[in-house]
């Protein structure tokens, strides 16, 4: 091979010009932004169901990323305005998301904010939704003969409920559900926000 | 040397390359200088969005206009029975506190101006009005009414404002009085007719469920404000409510999980759930979100657009939409997301159950611009007061 170190030199070159334009710049650019105000740091609680999210899976079909009224009608759908950097300023690392199997859940907790309606929906999303394609997690639930103090248990349609006994919620599904709810990000972004502009022609809605 | 590595000659990258590496080039430049002046378009059309969202620019008697002259009446005069005359007004006449805190409140109750009482069914325009527009309003008012001219200010506003959002709508003219100013002279005082009772059944349903499902509030909230898509249930006619109850049991109206809560509801629950929700008065949590023309969305509300067949909301909605019992419901302070689902589900069908199917036809007519427009023009309205119906519970 003839002239290796120009050739090496160059391919360096091209992979470190990548990394600053992909990685190093916008690092410094959103650095600085502070968390958006009313944005509010998790719980204890909610870390854990955090934790949850991500080993259950939730991620591969779930976006926590709306978009512009521009891109998609995210905000008719009730998914909430398109969201800014700085709304993943708690979420290390942001769970961003790359596939609307099921829909975006950044302010599912706006949309959805009821606690027995998530551990149902948990537990058998076809017992709501007869055309649900989602994966029902019922090991994040037991069956017990009769709730005992402090138990949640949970609200189920006749033909869904077991014969005997309750089913009541684990606290892996509890968990889950408090950060659920914690998805809400309604509060308005601030006007100088880094966030995605989109192609809009001026006068058009964004 | 043994064995003979090949080489190539050195060869110029052919012209044509050149000229397309050089042209994709400037293509990049070219697209992210344009792109970086969408960024600024972008930033500059929001930062006017918002400031006209937020610092209505209005003075004070374009501000009467938009928002007290449909019952007020453009010269003051009120309606005779029903709404009172805001000329001499003693309530004007009062300190300027009075106005602000009856604006930023409300009023339900029973109030006396001049020689006539009235029943006093007023919005609080706190969700609606910002501080300064609250002390432009308030100065016009009184100058023009009442030939007053001191003066409020932003910050008086705010304080009052924090206070508001605990205390409910003024329970008539003797309470203002005794809290606000005593020279309002002798006010009618709030019968316990009036007041409705709660209705414990109602209430266990709504804030506990029946066993067999939710309960009402965990999504609509524990005053029946809603948020997103969820809708604001506060102020709805009750047999509107319990039509739509048996709407999700008939399936002429669809929503899986409404659908499912309706069918564990017996049909004298709907009407209690009804009942119950009518005489709700909650603060408005809506926000225009969907980045709808408010102006746009005001003349669609107000006048409707007849050269394509669009009437007004008003004309059957109520004026200022507070609805009109049974069939038509309120629709200020509504979530936009909520509207504007809905006018998508009659267009899709998933809602068939509107008065005459009056709604398939409008809202097939109006374009994703329009049904923005409208949805965020609602939402900035104020929430609707109590109805007169207030105290005649379970009359359905």
């Amino acid at each position: 091979m003839n002239r290796m170190v120009p050739l090496a030199i160059l391919a360096l070159a091209i992979l470190a010009f990548a990394t600053l334009m992909l990685v190093i710049a916008p690092a410094i650019q959103i650095r600085s932004e502070a968390p958006t105000p009313g944005l509010k740091p998790y719980t204890a609680q909610q870390l854990r169901g955090r934790t949850q999210y991500v080993a259950q899976g939730c991620i591969y079909c779930h976006s926590q990323q709306p978009r512009s009224i521009d891109q998609a009608p995210d905000a008719e759908r009730g998914w909430g305005r398109a969201s800014v950097a700085s709304d993943y300023a708690y979420d290390r690392p942001h769970l961003l998301g790359t596939m609307r199997t099921g829909p975006d859940l950044f302010n599912v907790g706006a949309r959805l904010p009821s606690r027995g309606w998530h551990l149902t929906h948990l537990y058998q999303p076809r017992a709501i939704f007869g055309w649900s394609i989602m994966p029902a997690y019922p090991y994040l639930f037991e069956r017990k003969e009769h709730a005992e103090p402090g138990d949640v248990v949970i609200i189920l349609p006749a033909d869904r409920a077991p014969k005997k006994g309750v089913i009541v919620a684990k606290r892996e599904a509890l968990d889950l559900v408090a950060y659920l709810q914690s998805l809400d990000h309604t509060f308005p972004a601030p006007t100088r926000a880094v966030r995605d502009d989109g192609y809009a022609e001026k006068g058009e809605p964004r | 040397m043994e064995s003979f590595e090949p080489y190539e000659e050195f060869k110029p990258i052919p012209l044509p390359v050149l000229i397309i590496a050089v042209a994709l080039a400037l293509w990049g430049v070219f697209t992210l200088l344009d792109n970086g002046k969408a960024v600024t378009v972008g930033r500059a059309e929001r930062s006017d969005q918002i400031a006209d969202q937020h610092a209505n620019r209005q003075n004070g008697a374009e501000l009467f206009v938009s928002r007290c002259a449909t019952c007020h009446q453009p010269n003051g005069s009120g309606v005779e029975g029903a709404i009172p005359p805001l000329a001499s007004s003693p309530f004007l006449k009062a300190s300027p506190e009075v106005a602000m805190h009856i604006l930023l409140n409300g009023i339900d109750g029973p109030i006396r101006v001049g020689d006539a009482t009235f029943e006093g069914h007023m919005p609080s325009f706190a969700s609606v009005l910002s501080d300064a527009d609250i002390v432009r309003l308030v100065t016009h008012v009184r100058g023009t009414f009442a030939d007053r001219h001191d003066l409020l200010t932003e910050g008086d506003v705010a304080t009052a404002r924090l206070l508001a959002g605990r205390r409910g709508a003024w329970q008539g003219g003797q309470e203002i009085a005794a809290r606000l100013d005593a020279s309002l002279g002798p006010q009618p005082p709030m019968s316990s007719a009036t007041q409705a009772a709660i209705d414990p059944i109602a209430q266990k349903l709504v804030s506990q469920g029946n066993g067999q499902t939710w309960a009402c509030a965990s999504c609509h909230g524990m005053r029946g404000q809603g948020s997103a898509s969820v809708p604001r249930l506060a102020g709805l006619p009750a047999a509107y409510i319990a039509k739509q109850l048996g709407d999700y049991v008939t399936g002429k109206r669809r929503n899986e999980t409404m659908q499912l809560v309706a069918r564990t509801l017996k049909p004298q629950d709907m009407r209690r759930i009804g009942d119950y929700y009518s005489v709700m008065r909650a603060p408005s949590n809506a926000r225009a979100s969907l980045g709808g023309d408010l102006v746009r969305g005001e003349r669609l509300v107000l006048d409707g657009d007849w050269a394509r067949g669009l009437p007004s909301c008003v004309s059957c909605h109520g004026p200022s939409t507070f609805g009109v019992a049974p069939s038509f419901p309120a629709l200020s302070a509504q979530h936009p997301e909520y509207t504007a689902a809905q006018l998508t589900a009659w267009v899709s069908g998933t809602r068939d159950n509107s008065t005459g199917r009056l709604m398939n036809g409008i809202a097939a007519r109006l374009n994703d611009a329009d049904r923005r427009a409208v949805a965020d023009y609602l939402a900035t309205l104020p929430p609707v007061p109590a109805p007169a119906t207030r105290g005649r519970t379970n009359g359905k």
